[in-house]
């Protein structure tokens, strides 16, 4: 049977306390159109790192066709690091911003492109990091990756580096995966903190994903930043900038 | 620290010491940058003994007891070039000048008044936990090439190791290095292996190494088991690059490997 499918899409970035929106180094990139959507985050004591996690998330939606395999993604990232370091040329540094950007900028990427055109509903997802997509069907995750649990988040992930000489064994690691679509199923990609926060909230099935779910579907942004800032106080997630796509799929 | 190290022909213990130091601090400082901006993380103190007592730092910071890491970054004595290999992009290696500051110079005067160095540093650390009540503990890195030359250290260190702030104790790390070449023992956990006196002397006066420091030692290679204390004897040059990489290591922060860099 035809069906028409749709997607309804919600962000949300939320810097870490006490930071502006202008400091925030977590990075979303939305290219509804194409069904492509992705969630970077700088790694906070690299160079310029807020840059490199927007060049990231806004170029990989926009770029076509879309980077779905590790030697595209590679390729890609190659270009991109070279265009952020160019960036750097001229600027007048201290000896340890200079040192800073010799040794580049690092981010985790996690991208998701839909297909709901002709055929089977799916899924295609590329990561590299802590950053992650989660599949929700009703109450279930169903798929989580590039972790899966939130007992495996560690401080030393690995990252997309701008660096070319550390590109190649890195991005070897990327995560590429895909899976079917059902109407009704809700995609999530969340930076480290949101993520790891988001997998226990669904061990422990004790319905704050849920009100995460009406916030955010509902575009209710202060209530959203008050349910992390309280979660933030009672120290059931890190200090940690966030950001969190909702996608939701029907098909009718 | 006059004599040359051993198996390293010509390099005085001075000189290679104080270039671990600066690099240590490089390092410190390279950890604590945010693109332009040096996070005050830590604050750094470093003491020289010798003929004299005080503090290491040269320059702007001669006077300080101790500094935030951004005063460091800001004021070293002097700004050296140097040649740093890195990868061409076409898999080879090229030498390119870098910026390398200088914080301290090599001194190789006089005694050993362990015990004035301690002292001092527990001054140093009183005033800090006061100004500082609820920080992360300090640690001190002490390094020394002989003997005590004013009496058993042992009461001073201890001192220092019971001194505290709401998130633990102090923690105090000591490494000998020998102009002469002789077994080294790196982190033991019990006192079994030390023939020597003053080896089970500065071993009585070392923490034990924290988890985030064993896994510190244990990224870096080196084999370190659980209640192993911060001490290393006879140390060679590797050993007292790590000692400062593993002693520094701090929260689990990833040790940064320099002389590969």
């Amino acid at each position: 049977m035809f069906r028409v499918w749709q997607l309804q899409v919600n962000q949300f970035l939320l810097p870490k306390e006490g930071a502006q929106v202008s400091e925030c180094e977590d990075a979303i990139g939305v290219n509804a159109a194409a069904g492509r959507f992705a969630v970077a985050d700088g790694a906070t004591e690299a160079f310029d790192a807020r840059s490199w996690a927007r060049q990231l998330a806004h170029g990989w939606v926009a770029t076509e066709p879309p980077l779905l395999t590790r030697e595209a993604f590679g390729a890609w990232v190659a270009e991109q690091g070279s265009v952020l370091h160019d960036a750097w040329q001229g600027r007048v540094l201290s000896w340890y911003a200079e040192e800073k950007a010799r040794r580049g900028s690092f981010a985790a990427f996690v991208g998701v492109q839909f297909e709901l055109g002709n055929g089977t509903p799916r899924w295609t997802a590329i990561a590299l990091g802590d950053s992650c997509l989660i599949q929700r069907r009703g109450t279930l995750v169903c798929r989580a990756l590039p972790v899966a649990d939130h007992q495996q988040f560690t401080s030393t992930p690995l990252l997309v580096p701008s660096l070319g000489g550390l590109q190649e064994s890195t991005l070897a690691q990327a995560r590429v995966e895909s899976g079917a679509v059902e109407s009704a199923d809700v995609f999530w990609l969340l930076s480290d903190a949101a993520a790891e926060w988001f997998l226990r909230h669904a061990a422990e099935a004790d319905g704050v994903l849920d009100r995460l779910d009406n916030l955010l579907a509902t575009g209710q942004a202060e209530e959203l930043a008050s349910l992390f800032q309280r979660e933030r106080r009672t120290r059931r997630i890190k200090d940690d900038d966030v950001a969190v796509v909702r996608i939701a799929v029907t098909g009718s | 620290m006059a004599d040359a190290l051993p198996g390293d022909a010509g390099i005085r213990k001075a000189d290679f010491v104080a270039d671990v130091v600066n690099h240590t601090l490089h390092d410190l400082v390279i950890r604590c940058t945010k693109t332009e901006e040096v996070r005050n993380y830590y604050f750094v103190s470093v003491i020289g003994y010798g003929r004299t007592v005080g503090s290491a730092l040269t320059g702007l910071l001669a006077d300080r007891a101790s500094a935030p890491i951004a005063e460091i970054a800001e004021y070293p004595m002097r700004i050296e070039t140097r040649l740093k290999r890195v990868p061409d992009g076409a898999g080879g290696i090229v030498e390119m000048p870098v910026r390398f500051p200088v914080w301290l110079y090599p001194v190789a005067d006089g005694g050993t008044p362990m015990c004035q160095a301690f002292t001092r540093a527990k001054t140093i650390l009183e005033q800090w936990l006061r100004e500082h009540p609820r920080g992360f503990p300090p640690t001190v890195l002490h390094l020394t090439d002989g003997e005590s030359g004013d009496g058993d250290p042992t009461t001073i260190a201890r001192e220092i190791m019971s001194l505290a702030t709401d998130d633990g104790q102090m923690l105090l790390f000591n490494c000998h290095v020998s102009s002469r070449r002789g077994p080294k023992i790196e982190y033991p956990a019990t006192d079994w292996s030390l023939s020597d006196g003053f080896a089970r002397t500065l071993y009585e006066m070392s923490s034990q190494l924290p988890d985030n420091f064993i896994a510190a030692a244990q990224q870096l290679g080196v084999a370190v088991e659980a209640g192993a204390r911060g001490f290393v004897f006879n140390a060679d040059p590797s050993s007292v690059v790590q000692f400062y990489e593993i002693g520094t290591s701090l929260t689990g922060m990833t040790p940064h490997i320099w002389m590969d860099a």
